[in-house]
C-alpha cells in the first residue's frame, strides 16, 4: 500500500500550492475586466458585422449555402471589379511617384524658399473630405470645367477638341490628389529620420541628388512607403462619394455598385459578395506587406 | 588621380548670424597628414565639411591642386570623406558599399569587384564582401568606411573624428593602422579630432583651432612643447598654472608659469629633495590617488590647487614640496602669450 502511494507520487508530482489554478484565474480577473470593454466593442462593432457580411455572401434566399451570390456578382459586376483593381493600381502608381518626388525634394532640395513652401502646402488636401474633393474634381475636370478652360485660354488646347476627364482618369487624379499628402507625410517623415550622413556620404563619393534619392534614400524607406500604399489601397477601395460623383454609368468602382445593389434592390447578398472581393484585395496587400516585414526582420 | 595639396584662402562661414569660421587660411602640403584639433564647437568639423562642400562659404576660396572647388557641388569635388557615424549604406553589403562609388563612375563590374577585393585585403577584411554591413563590429565598419573612401583614389581624404565611436583599445590599434595606411597610400589627409593624444600620435602637422579661428599650426612635438598661448597650453594638458614668484626659473618678463602634472614631483620631509634648478612650492597634500605606476597627488599651495606625481603614496594633510624642473616649465606673459616653452 505504501509502495503504491509513493509510486503514484513519483508519477504525478503534487500540486505545489493547492488550488493554484483557481488562484491564477482570479489573478487574471482584473486584467480580463480591463480589456473586456475594448474586446466587446471590437467584437460587436467590427468582428460580428464583418463575419455576418462574409457569411451572407454565401447564403441564398432560401437560407442554404450557395455560391450563386458570388457568381452573380462576377457576372453582373466583373467589369467593375476589374475596373476597381486597375483604377486603384493606377492611382497607387501615381500616388507613389508623386509622393516620392515631393518627399525626395523635401529631403534633398536646397532651395531656401521652395522647400519650406512645399512643406507648408503639400498637406492641405489631408484636411479636405473625399466628398468635397469629388465635388471640386467634378467642376475642375468636366468638359467645360476649369482645367479645359484654362488650357484653352492658354492656347494649349482647342476648345472644340476638349474632352471630359470624368472617367477613370478623373478617379485616378482625384484619388491621387487626396492620398498623396498622406503618403508623403509618412515618407518624408521616414526620410527625415534617416542618418543624414548616409546621404552626404553618397553625394561626397559622387552621387547626384537624383541618384541619391533612388539608390540611397528610397531603398532605406521602402517599408514605410509600402505601409503608406497599403493603407491608401484600403482607403481607395472604401471611398464611395468620389466614384458616385465622378462616374455616370459603367464600369465604376465596386463601392458604387455595392451601394447601388443595396439601395435599389435591397440585395445584401450580392453586395456582400462584392465586398468579399474588396476584402480579398486588401488581404492580398496585407499579406504581401506582412511577408516583406517578416523577411526584413529575419535579415536586418 | 594622385594626391594633391589643399589651400584655404580666407574661408568664412556663417550659420544664421553666427560667424562659425572667421577668415581661415591654411596650406596643406600634398601627401601630408594634418589634424584639425580643438574643443567642441571650435569650427573644426565645419571647416572639414566646407572642404567637402556641405557648408557653403560666406567668403574665401578653397583650392585643390591649384583649382578652385569652392563653387562645385559636393559630388563634383572628388574629396572622399569618412564620417564619425561611418555612414555606411545599410541596404548594401560590404562589397556593395565599396563598389557603389565605382558604379557611380561607370566602371565595369569586373573592375569594380577587382578593386573591392584589393581594398578588402588592404584593410585585412578578406572574405567580408558578401556580409551585411549591419553585422560588422564598430572597428570593421570604420575600416569599410575608410575603404569606401579610398577606393575612388581621391586627391584628398577627409576624416571626421573617425575613431571617436570606438573602444579605447581598438582606437589605439586603428590609430597606428590608419597612419600606416595613409603613409602607404601617400594621400593628403585631413582629420578632425578633439583628442590631443590622437592628434599628437598621428599627424605630421596639427592645426589648433579655437572659436572659429586658427590658433597655431605646428608639428606635434612643437605644439606639445611650445603651445602659442595659455589657452592652447591648457587644451594640450598643461593643467597647472601659477603666478611667477621672484626666485622662479621662468623666462624674462613672464607673469605666469604652467606645467603638466606628469612633469611635477611631490616630496615630503622624509624624501630626498632634488638639486637641479627647479620651481619649488611648499604646500599641503589634499589628495593622493593611485594612477598606475605612480601616484597623482593634489597639493594646496597658498590656496591654489595644483597636482603632481609621486613614486610613493603620501598622506593627505602632510606638508610637502612641489618641484618642477626648470626645463619643463612654460612661461607666459601678461597677455598669456607663450614666452618660453619646454626645453628638451
Amino acid at each position: 500500500m505504501t509502495a503504491t502511494t509513493s509510486a503514484d507520487a513519483r508519477q504525478t508530482p503534487p500540486d505545489p500550492v493547492p488550488g493554484s489554478a483557481s488562484r491564477r484565474l482570479s489573478g487574471m480577473l482584473p486584467g480580463l475586466l480591463l480589456v473586456a470593454p475594448a474586446l466587446t466593442a471590437i467584437g460587436l462593432l467590427y468582428a460580428a458585422p464583418l463575419v455576418r457580411s462574409l457569411v451572407t455572401a454565401f447564403v441564398g434566399a432560401d437560407g442554404t449555402f450557395t455560391f450563386a451570390n458570388l457568381e452573380k456578382a462576377l457576372e453582373f459586376y466583373g467589369a467593375d471589379i476589374l475596373f476597381s483593381i486597375l483604377v486603384t493600381l493606377a492611382s497607387l502608381a501615381l500616388i507613389a511617384a508623386t509622393s516620392i518626388a515631393i518627399a525626395g525634394y523635401l529631403t534633398l532640395g536646397q532651395s531656401r524658399w521652395a522647400v519650406p513652401l512645399l512643406r507648408w502646402m503639400y498637406r492641405w488636401p489631408l484636411f479636405i473630405p473625399f466628398i468635397v474633393a469629388g465635388q471640386t474634381a467634378r467642376s475642375f475636370l468636366a468638359r467645360n470645367g476649369m482645367l479645359n478652360t484654362l488650357l484653352a485660354d492658354a492656347g494649349v488646347l482647342d476648345a472644340a477638341a476638349a474632352q471630359s476627364l470624368l472617367d477613370w482618369r478623373g478617379l485616378v487624379l482625384t484619388f491621387a490628389w487626396k492620398q498623396v499628402p498622406f503618403v508623403t507625410l509618412l515618407l518624408a517623415g521616414a526620410m527625415a529620420s534617416l542618418d543624414r550622413s548616409t546621404i552626404e556620404a553618397a553625394r561626397n563619393l559622387g552621387a547626384s541628388r537624383l541618384r541619391c534619392l533612388f539608390e540611397i534614400v528610397l531603398p532605406q524607406v521602402r517599408p514605410q512607403l509600402f505601409v503608406a500604399l497599403v493603407l491608401s489601397l484600403v482607403t481607395l477601395l472604401s471611398v464611395l462619394s468620389v466614384p458616385v460623383m465622378l462616374i455616370s454609368g459603367n464600369p465604376t468602382m465596386m463601392t458604387a455598385m455595392m451601394a447601388h445593389r443595396v439601395t435599389y434592390y435591397g440585395d445584401y447578398a450580392v453586395a456582400n459578395a462584392l465586398g468579399l472581393f474588396s476584402y480579398l484585395l486588401t488581404a492580398a496587400a496585407a499579406w504581401a506587406y506582412l511577408r516583406m516585414s517578416l523577411k526584413e526582420k529575419a535579415n536586418p | 588621380m594622385g594626391t594633391e595639396a589643399l589651400s584655404l584662402e580666407g574661408v568664412s562661414i556663417r550659420l544664421g548670424k553666427t560667424l562659425v569660421l572667421d577668415r581661415i587660411s591654411l596650406e596643406v602640403p600634398a601627401g601630408s597628414f594634418t589634424c584639425l584639433l580643438g574643443p567642441s564647437g571650435c569650427g573644426k568639423t565645419t571647416l572639414l565639411r566646407s572642404i567637402a562642400g556641405f557648408a557653403p562659404l560666406a567668403a574665401g576660396d578653397i583650392k585643390v591642386g591649384g583649382n578652385s572647388i569652392a563653387t562645385l557641388a559636393p559630388e563634383a569635388r572628388q574629396t572622399a570623406m569618412v564620417f564619425q557615424s561611418y555612414a555606411l549604406w545599410p541596404h548594401m553589403s560590404v562589397a556593395g558599399n565599396l563598389t557603389y562609388p565605382l558604379k557611380l563612375r561607370g566602371l565595369p563590374k569586373a573592375e569594380r569587384e577587382k578593386r573591392a577585393n584589393a581594398i578588402l585585403s588592404l584593410l585585412g577584411l578578406e572574405g567580408y564582401g558578401p556580409r551585411a554591413v549591419t553585422s560588422l563590429s564598430g572597428g570593421q565598419r570604420q575600416r569599410v568606411a575608410l575603404g569606401r573612401a579610398l577606393i575612388i583614389d581621391p586627391p584628398l581624404l577627409l576624416l571626421d573624428e573617425p575613431l571617436s565611436n570606438l573602444d579605447a583599445s581598438i582606437r589605439r590599434s586603428l590609430r597606428g593602422e590608419l597612419r600606416r595606411l595613409q603613409q602607404k597610400v601617400g594621400i593628403t589627409t585631413i582629420m578632425v579630432t578633439h583628442d590631443q593624444d590622437e592628434a599628437l600620435a598621428m599627424a605630421d602637422r596639427i592645426v589648433l583651432m579655437r572659436d572659429g579661428q586658427i590658433v597655431q599650426v605646428a608639428g606635434p612635438e612643437d605644439l606639445y612643447s611650445a603651445p602659442a598661448d595659455l589657452g592652447a597650453a591648457q587644451f594640450l594638458g598643461v593643467d597647472n598654472v601659477l603666478a611667477v614668484a621672484p626666485d622662479d626659473p621662468a623666462a624674462q618678463g613672464a607673469t605666469l608659469v604652467g606645467f603638466r602634472t606628469e612633469d611635477a614631483r611631490v616630496f615630503t620631509d622624509d624624501m630626498e629633495h632634488p638639486d637641479a634648478p627647479a620651481l619649488a612650492r611648499k604646500g599641503k597634500v589634499t589628495t593622493c590617488a593611485y594612477a598606475g605606476g605612480g601616484y597623482q597627488v593634489g597639493i594646496d599651495v597658498a590656496g591654489e590647487s595644483l597636482s603632481a606625481c609621486s613614486a610613493r603614496p603620501v598622506s593627505p594633510g602632510d606638508d610637502a614640496l612641489l618641484s618642477v624642473p626648470a626645463s619643463m616649465l612654460m612661461s607666459f606673459d601678461a597677455n598669456t602669450r607663450l614666452l618660453q616653452g619646454i626645453r628638451h
